[in-house]
């Protein structure tokens, strides 16, 4: 052991003697790693970004049902509130809501107006698992029949609210208007006026679509309220012959206390005659996405360092041409096959290391670059805040060192065996 | 003449019927053919001859840097022909100090370092590596150059640090292949004086390649002739 860190003392010096061969070898390796650790690192910084709101919102314990599609002959069960209350009852069910998605809401404060998408939470606020940094300002709604509502940074914003926290406690006018439908093919256009404080701010996560800033969420007692809420569902119930007033909900959310009731709930739910879709599995699927794009980037940057590695091989292969006499005289004074293995070895995953090192930092300073280009332009779009683009979890980092190291020594590898096997009389008697 | 056993133990260095032939194309080249020699212990033996008569090749069999194609070499009753490769480098690395006409120093290490290099393949480290490097150079009285790197040292100082790298770990066998043919003669005459009282004060069994009769005359207790890699019968010193 001690024999080996003496021995990597004199791959040091030899390394040294070339300084300039070695530095534009090194630097090869730099380039390569820094490539290969700036494309992953998007990879996991996309994918951060992405996965955030599922963490953020804890989704993956939420199961999306619907009714299925009713046809001529058969009447699926509807997903009315009735069907809310039997899934609540499941066991390992926290809550069960409907799903909003109502767009043209109006709101106004003052004499601001603005256009939101209008979204349904439930008032228990401790069964969602809303992560608290989605909140900017204020909280999420409190058990009661208090109106309220939670809006998104930029709707507050264009509602002339200087700073999130302004904005709490404001009184705003809801106003929406639509079809509802009434009787057996009937929709009659009706419109609600509600007044509501509001209680909170939210932010969503920098990539998600611009859109999701200009939400309102309403409690869903009063969201039932709003013209639109059932329009989707009715439509479909009314194209299959149905009654369009018993239709219920077009989506519902299901709620399970832990990921580990997701089969059996997921299972009970398609037994009451609904499809359903857990967010996790389709978190899965994200995943394997993102991780066969990392593969691809892995085998690019793999390519960017094969072709480091010749740059190894070749400068190994030269210092022992240059050495040749140097380790015809190691071997007479006592230097085994084994140790000039080792020393060249050492010497390319030396600069493995170095490369590697290096090739992180570039890696770094390239994504700052990239980021800042990205938000400068991301910026110039309205979106504000850091985007956030580029992950580097200490992982990566080790992962990228070790690769680098490896590939570095496995590309000494031949000229090590080089010169392990040079006779030392001929190299001796060379002049 | 016919003891072997008595001669193994007597002999420091034996070799019996030591050959070796290099193959060039269809011609085979008899570098060495039937050497028959005993060294005692503590002999200092000079090898003479003309160019290509098989010395170096002599020195590196008894040396184990190479291997006869027939005979046998015995260095302290061990036999070098039936070594391993492994069994061969150890041996160099504590038997055996090499010296050679042009020193092979390190030209990147200074003197200091160049004699410690030995001791690192030997396995010393630290601060023994050190000393014992110092104490090499200050032996072949080059204490004040040790800082200095090879080209910064005339040919005398850089064959005598190539003589602390060979002596630094107390070798019993001290190999030398025409230690003075690049040096002139007052140097020369110095170096082997240096080679002659390292022999005197450690007890150091020499064998020194020469193609200077007299000054090989001077210091070494036999001589030895090679004529077509055949030893030539003994007369003793002249
Ligand atoms: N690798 C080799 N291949 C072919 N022939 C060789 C090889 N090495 C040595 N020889 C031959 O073996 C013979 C002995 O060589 P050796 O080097 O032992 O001579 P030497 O006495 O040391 O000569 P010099 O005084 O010139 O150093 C020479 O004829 C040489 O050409
Ligand atoms: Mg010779």
């Amino acid at each position: 052991m001690i024999r080996a860190l003496k021995i990597a003392g004199l791959a040091i010096n030899g390394l040294r003697r070339s300084p300039l061969r070695v530095t534009l070898t090194t630097l090869g390796v730099t380039f390569a790693t820094g490539a290969l650790v700036t494309m992953i690192a998007l990879a996991l910084g996309v994918q951060r970004q992405v996965e955030t709101p599922f963490r953020a919102l804890s989704l993956l314990n939420n199961i999306q049902v619907k009714p299925k599609e009713p046809s001529s002959t058969t009447k699926p069960p509807p997903l009315n509130d009735e069907a809310l209350a039997r899934l609540e009852k499941l066991p390992g069910v926290a809550v069960a809501y409907p799903d909003a998605h109502v767009k043209g809401i109006r709101i106004r404060y003052r004499n601001k107006e603005s256009t939101a998408i209008g979204l349904a939470l439930p008032r228990e606020a401790s069964l969602l698992g809303v992560a608290d940094e989605l909140l900017v300002a204020g909280r999420l709604f409190e058990e009661g029949d208090q109106p309220e509502a939670i809006l998104g940074v930029q709707l507050a914003d264009s509602l002339g609210f200087s700073t999130p926290q302004d904005a709490i406690g404001a009184k705003i006018t809801v106003e929406a208007a639509g079809l509802m439908p009434e009787g057996s093919s009937e929709f009659s256009f009706r419109r609600k006026l509600l007044t509501v404080t509001i209680v909170g701010i939210y932010r969503a996560p920098p990539l998600m679509p611009g859109s999701a800033q200009q939400g309102i969420f309403l409690p869903v007692e009063l969201m039932k309220e709003i013209p639109g809420m059932y329009l989707e569902a009715a439509i479909n119930q009314l194209k299959a012959g149905g009654n369009p007033t018993a239709a219920g909900y077009a989506s519902v959310t299901v709620r399970v206390r832990d990921p580990a009731y997701l089969d059996e709930v997921e299972k009970e739910i398609r037994a009451m005659g609904y499809h359903t879709q857990a967010i996790l599995s389709k978190l899965q699927d994200m995943r394997r996405f993102f991780l066969a794009i990392q593969l691809l980037l892995t085998v690019v940057g793999s390519i960017a360092l094969a072709i480091a590695a010749l740059g190894i091989v070749n400068t190994l292969l030269m210092a022992v041409l240059e050495r040749y006499q140097e380790i015809g005289l190691c071997k007479a004074i006592g230097a085994s096959d084994g140790d000039l293995f080792v020393l060249f070895l050492t010497e390319a995953g030396i600069i493995g290391f170095l490369g590697g090192l290096t090739g992180i930092a570039l890696g770094w300073l390239m994504s700052c670059g990239m980021e800042a280009v990205a938000s400068f332009y991301a910026h110039r779009q309205g979106i504000a805040g850091r985007l956030d683009l580029f992950a580097f979890p200490i992982w990566l980092m080790a992962v990228s060192i070790a690769f680098s190291v490896i590939v570095s020594v496995v590309a000494g590898i031949y000229p090590a065996l080089r010169a392990a096997r040079v006779d030392p009389i001929r190299a001796l008697r060379s002049h | 003449m016919n003891l072997p056993a008595l001669q193994t133990t007597s002999s420091f260095i034996e070799t019996r019927g030591l050959s070796r032939q290099y193959r060039v194309g269809p011609a085979e080249i008899q570098a060495l053919a039937d050497v028959n020699l005993h060294v005692q212990q503590g002999q200092f033996v000079a090898v003479l001859g003309v160019s290509g008569s098989g010395k170096s090749t002599l020195l590196h069999l008894l040396g184990g840097l190479d291997t006869p194609n027939a005979g046998s070499v015995w260095v302290d009753n061990r036999d070098l022909a039936t070594m391993s490769r492994h069994q061969r480098t150890i041996y160099r690395r504590t038997m055996v100090g090499f010296i050679f006409q042009s020193y092979y120093l390190v030209a990147s290490l200074t003197a200091a370092e160049n004699v410690a290099l030995a001791l690192t393949f030997q396995g010393v480290h630290g601060a023994e590596r050190t000393r014992l490097a110092a104490e090499s150079i200050d032996r072949v009285g080059l204490g004040r150059r040790a800082s200095h790197r090879p080209n910064e040292l005339s040919g005398g100082e850089q064959q005598r640090v190539a003589i602390a790298r060979a002596i630094v770990h107390r070798p019993r066998l001290l190999l030398a292949d025409e230690p003075t043919g690049n040096l002139d003669r007052t140097t020369a005459s110095e170096v082997i004086g240096l080679i002659d009282e390292i022999h005197r004060e450690l007890g150091t069994t020499v064998v020194m390649v020469s193609h200077d009769e007299e000054m090989a005359t001077r210091v070494a207790d036999r001589l030895l002739r090679l004529r077509d890699g055949r030893l030539e019968p003994e007369g003793g010193v002249a």
